[in-house]
């Protein structure tokens, strides 16, 4: 036996070797990196040197990473913009202990060692908070009820959550001309936020980019000033950043509500893009193709560690079951209403009436319906006018008839 | 007659022409500065100056030319922001257009200073006649060995590149200046990282106005001691004032800053006393962005002394009974004049200009135009005017450039001091539309607290 386990010891402990050197390397790695201390709403994390604040509160999660309507950590030079991740910094940092005058964008400024950041714990921050939701919602046309987005829009989570259930505004809300971008991308400038996403996604993503920020301030929007198409093979992903209803998929496009759908990750071998997707399925029916998002609304990282873009193919083109490999369900991680459809680790009860009936068959005692006088079989709900009322078993005989 | 550093020989026969200047003693500073000084002995002679931007912010120049970073092979860029489009202010306009070769004599020793071989004077594009006068100014300068290779046989070469801008206020702000530059949508950047760190094409950068560049050249003559001697406490040097509004003499002036702003209104020679005999109502002292104040808090500060036309006078008593000198735009008022109106024109005028690129300046200055437009149309609420309130709170200091805030302060300001004026536009709404409030308590001598 000797002679067979000599090599595998060998072999394994060559293993701990190894490992214990990557360790080792990787402590390494992470000492030569500076770390920052930095205490967000009184819990105290350590970052490396360069992170924001944003990505340190979001480290800690829950409620303390502020919400970011603008920045998108995969989209390079986003940010700054929306005003939503505002936070209050009451202590510069370890050298300079001095509070920053003015409330900062946490996903633009970089943590400092000592630092002490108040996010929901500052009133300030609050206020400020309500008042720039009520600044976004100023002149949204609220239509949420057509509105392909809703139930995944990050809007309406930003006003349920930081929002006041009012507004003071009592002017006509602004409206923009109907703007065509093609047969894939519909766009509902009314609604968009101008965070500007959209315009890095295609930037970074495409070699052209087509449609960008016309003309400035409150009557600024997106478009393509000519009208035109927009056709590249990654300008889908457009819609996958966009936060709001703006940009939507004119394949699914009144189709179902999101919350309808069931989403489930699945893949295909796909020329162009990693084809690592999430389905909106319904039944067997694909409705939706999206990429993957994480927790904060962001497009995943693909199993290869790059941001996972899908495109269009992909995205609009391969709505049928077998075009795919299903995985399994996604893992809906934000508290939106995507999450109510809920189903992973669904435990279904224990049948347990086979067992305390040892196999028999159940015996009908009495049939309630020939006793009870509030089930009657013999009104037939979906027969009667309107809505039943008591008078439908009042006069149960009449109404049949 | 105060001193006059910059204006003096604007009215010289002749003197936009090379020639001209160059016999009025032009370009001294140029010789001096390259072929006797070293570049950090120029900082240095700026710093001592004591010279304050002269854009708005009144930020030291010589400590904004020290900030400027100096990598190994980077290039580095000296920026002239003539883009003057603040309401009330066209100061850097009549320089540029009587004495150009002041800017272009500033600039050259500007750029030797800073290491600019590439500087740029970006100019609002509604100048587009100045770009003509510079441009030739700039030809001359070059023709006569003071611009182009090896200025002076020292070996600095300098080329001044003049570009204009497409209509937008916005473009002023420093970043998004760069940015138009670039050839790109004028957006502010946010900041840090600054643009002398990182500005034009990521370059280490130093943008400043063109009276602030033109200042330079007395600064280099007189040497920064004596300039510093001119003017009172930080506020060293002259200042170009464009006075406009119910005036007699409407004009560009240059003022030591040691006067007083009511000699400054109602002496002959500056602005000649109020228009038609009436009387002084308000004043934004610094261009449309400081805060307004009524005739009593411009002329004495809440604590009853003289005000003056500098930096810290003007600013005496912080927003709450003071403004800003900001960029020289003086714009008076008098007892005909409508404040409602007046702040909704400006309300407007920063809705159609904000960039659009954060939510609180692109939403907020909008709400506030409409809500102003229907007071002074007489169909507005009480509320309305806290409302406006707060909408300015929340836009304040939230935004990425300072657009924002100028905004907010100008409605600010007219609720502040002049709540009743805004009420009785709502109690009294139909005479409001058929007069004015007048004058009313707003040049009445404030009762100042005797402090033993
Ligand atoms: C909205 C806005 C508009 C501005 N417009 C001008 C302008 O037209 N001219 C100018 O010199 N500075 C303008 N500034 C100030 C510049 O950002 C910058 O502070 C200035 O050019 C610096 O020069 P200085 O230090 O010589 O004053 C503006 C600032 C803002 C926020
Ligand atoms: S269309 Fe959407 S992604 Fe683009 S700027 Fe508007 S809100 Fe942002
Ligand atoms: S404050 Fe106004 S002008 Fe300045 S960046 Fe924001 S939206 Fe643009
Ligand atoms: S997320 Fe930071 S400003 Fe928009």
């Amino acid at each position: 036996m000797a002679f067979i386990e000599l090599p595998i010891i060998y072999k394994s402990l060559k293993c701990v070797a190894f490992s214990l050197r990557t360790l080792r390397e990787k402590i390494k790695k992470v000492s030569e990196q500076q770390l920052f201390k930095v205490t967000i709403d009184n819990i105290t994390i350590e970052v490396p040197a360069g992170t924001t604040i944003l990505n340190a509160a979001r480290q800690i999660g829950g409620e303390v990473a502020p919400p970011a309507m603008c920045y998108y950590s995969k989209l390079q030079g986003s940010g700054g913009k929306c005003r939503t991740c505002l936070v209050e910094v009451s202590r510069g940092s370890e050298k300079d202990p001095r509070p920053m005058p003015k409330l900062v964008a946490s996903c633009r400024t970089t943590v400092m060692d000592g630092m002490e950041v108040k996010n929901i714990t500052s009133p300030k921050v609050i206020d400020a908070r309500a008042g720039i939701v009520e600044f976004l919602l100023l002149n949204h046309p609220l239509d949420c009820p057509i509105c392909d987005q809703a139930g995944e829009c990050h809007l309406q989570d930003l006003s349920y959550e930081h929002g006041k259930e009012g507004t003071r505004y009592e002017f006509q809300k602004r409206v923009f001309k109907k703007h065509d971008l093609g047969p894939y991308i519909q766009l509902h400038m009314t609604r968009c936020i101008l965070c500007y996403r959209c315009v890095f996604t295609a930037d970074q993503l495409t070699d052209k980019r087509e449609h960008g920020v016309l003309d400035r301030g409150d009557h600024s929007e997106i478009a393509t000033f000519i009208e035109k198409n927009l056709d590249h093979d990654f300008i889908g992903n457009v819609i996958d950043v966009c936060p709001v209803g703006a940009l939507t998929d004119k394949t699914f496009r009144f189709k179902n509500r999101v919350w309808f759908t069931k989403p489930v990750d699945a893949h295909r071998d796909c020329p162009t893009c990693s084809g690592q997707v999430q389905l909106w399925m319904r039944g067997d029916e694909v409705f939706r193709v999206t990429a993957r998002k994480d927790e904060w609304g962001e497009v995943k990282d693909t199993t290869d560690g790059k941001p996972g873009w899908i495109c269009n193919t992909c995205r609009f083109e391969k709505k049928h079951i077998n075009d795919w490999v299903i995985e399994g369900p996604s893992k809906v991680n934000r508290h939106s209403v995507i999450a109510q459809g809920h189903y992973i680790g669904l435990q279904k009860p224990e049948e347990i009436m086979p067992k305390v009936m040892h196999g028999r068959a159940p015996k009908l005692l009495m049939d309630i319906h020939s006793v009870s006088e509030v089930n009657r079989t013999n009104i037939e709900l979906s027969l009667i006018d309107g809505p039943a009322t008591s008078k439908t078993f009042n006069h149960s005989e009449k109404t049949n008839a | 007659m105060g001193v006059k550093l910059l204006l003096e020989k604007a009215h010289v026969e002749g003197i936009r022409s090379y020639e001209v200047y160059r016999r009025e003693g032009g370009y001294r500073s140029v010789e001096k500065a390259l072929k006797t000084m070293s570049t950090d002995a120029i900082v240095d002679e700026v710093k001592k100056s004591g010279l304050r931007g002269r854009g708005g912010a009144g930020f030291p120049a010589g400590m904004k030319w020290s900030f400027i970073a100096k990598p190994e092979g980077v290039p580095r860029h000296l920026v002239c922001n003539a883009d003057e489009s603040e309401p009330g202010t066209f100061k850097d306009r009549y320089l540029m257009e009587f004495i150009p070769h002041l800017l272009i004599e500033g600039l050259i020793v500007s750029s030797y200073a800073l290491g600019s071989h590439d500087t740029y004077i970006y100019i609002r594009g509604e100048y587009a006649w100045i770009v003509d006068i510079l441009e030739n100014a700039i030809n001359e300068a070059k023709a006569n060995g003071w611009l182009g290779k090896n200025i002076l046989g020292t070996g600095f070469d300098c080329e001044i590149h003049v570009q204009r801008g497409a209509g937008a206020y916005i473009c002023g702000e420093e970043t998004a200046l760069i940015e138009s530059l670039e050839g790109k949508r004028g957006n502010p950047r946010l900041k840090p990282p600054f643009p002398a760190i990182k500005g034009l094409w990521e370059r280490p950068t130093v943008v400043n106005n063109v009276e602030t560049l033109a200042s330079v050249v007395p600064i280099i003559n007189l040497g920064g001691e004596e300039y510093a001697k001119i003017g009172v406490g930080k506020s060293t040097g002259t200042k170009l004032i464009s006075a406009c509004g119910n005036i007699n003499k409407p004009g560009v002036y240059e003022i030591d800053m040691t006067i007083s702003v009511e000699e400054f209104i109602y002496s002959d020679e500056y602005c000649g006393g109020i228009a038609n005999g009436k009387r002084l109502k308000a004043c934004i002292p610094g261009g449309s962005s400081v805060p307004i104040l009524p005739a009593n808090l411009l002329l004495k500060t809440a604590k009853g002394e003289t005000r003056y036309m500098n930096y810290e006078s003007l600013s005496d008593g912080g927003f709450a009974t003071g403004s800003m000198m900001g960029s020289g735009g003086f714009i008076v008022l008098d007892e005909d004049q409508c404040v409602v109106k007046n702040t909704y024109t400006l309300a407007r005028f920063y809705r159609h200009e904000s960039c659009g690129q954060c939510s609180p300046c692109r939403e907020g200055t909008g709400w506030m135009e409409k809500l102003l437009l229907r007071l002074e149309n007489g169909q507005g609420k009480i509320s309305d005017i806290d409302l406006l309130w707060d909408i300015q709170r929340k836009i304040e200091g939230n935004t990425i450039c300072p657009l924002g805030d100028a905004a907010a302060w100008p409605v600010a300001a007219a609720i502040r001091h002049f709540r009743d004026e805004f009420e009785w536009h709502v109690t009294h709404a139909e005479e409001a539309q058929k007069r004015n409030y007048g004058l009313a308590h707003y040049a009445e001598p404030i009762h100042v607290p005797v402090t033993v």
